[in-house]
């Protein structure tokens, strides 16, 4: 599991997440999901490479997306494939972190 | 830690040696590891279609992770086992059994699946689990047994 972060304009952070979010993928970005949440305030979480999404990995989206609007940020997720929307939709996460698969329009929700 | 039937390493000549039916995990999540090979051997051996694969992946590690966490409580030292069985063509069944105390995660019993009362407990941590697995299984059935549980996910691989 990889995560890497890029700033954009407007303030926003985007964060991609590449691989499994499993059990052992979730354990390999915790850490690195609370640092970002800890500083970033509009949170763009890019799926489009994630793989699989299982509970555990739902947790360290989730989590980090809690302690950014906590703080009154905004939090996005963006291009999951159909199968990790699924888990998203099923979830219910998708009524609280909107899914956007238009960066234009992931960029414009956080704004 | 790994606790094969028939040795993992047999796997990948795939072509040669089937894997084996049925996985013995520790009731510790490092663990669970073992799931991802075995489930990917399974996954040539009877042809399943990758998003019914997606969902085998999500359903075992769910119901895994419930048995070490809940079901043993995260104590050391107890043992799992996961079987593959395909009782008929399209069809396959994973039965996991443990010897934790009655646990039965298909009631929806467990206190975090209580229902979200605002929109912020959906960013509660943990609850999805259940609905996850009716989601992406074919069916889910729990049987308590004497000293243990079964929980049994079925798959229909034509859909």
């Amino acid at each position: 599991m990889e995560l890497s972060t890029q700033e954009l304009d407007g303030g926003v952070t985007r964060v991609a997440l590449d691989g499994r979010m499993d059990l052992a993928g979730a354990a390999a970005v915790d850490m690195k999901m609370n640092l970002i949440a800890g500083s970033a305030n509009k949170l763009l979480i890019d799926l489009q490479k994630v793989t699989f999404l299982g509970s555990m990995g739902l947790r360290s989206i989730v989590l980090p997306a809690r302690a950014v609007k906590s703080k009154g940020g905004k939090v996005v997720l963006f291009a999951p494939t159909e199968m990790v929307e699924s888990v998203l939709k099923t979830s219910g996460i998708d009524a609280i972190l909107p899914v956007h698969h238009d960066l234009a329009n992931a960029l414009a929700a956080l704004q | 830690m790994s606790t094969l039937v028939s040795p993992v390493s047999a796997m990948p000549q795939k072509d040669i040696a089937k894997p084996p039916s049925r996985l013995t995990l520790k009731s510790q999540l490092d663990d669970m590891a073992l799931l991802w090979p075995w489930v990917e051997a399974l996954a040539l051996e009877y042809a399943i279609p990758e998003d019914a694969l997606f969902g085998v992946h999500l359903c075992l590690e769910e119901a895994i992770s419930n048995v070490i966490r809940h079901g043993y409580n995260g104590e050391p030292g107890h043992t799992l086992s996961v079987d593959c069985v395909s009782p008929k063509a399209h069809e396959v069944l994973f039965v996991i059994e443990d010897q934790a105390p009655p646990f039965d995660p298909v009631s929806g019993s467990i206190p975090e699946e209580q229902p979200a009362s605002s929109p912020m407990d959906y960013l509660r941590p943990g609850g999805r689990g259940i609905l996850l697995m009716r989601k992406f299984s074919g069916s889910l059935a729990y049987e308590r047994l004497p000293g243990g549980n079964r929980l049994t996910i079925g798959f229909d691989l034509t859909r």
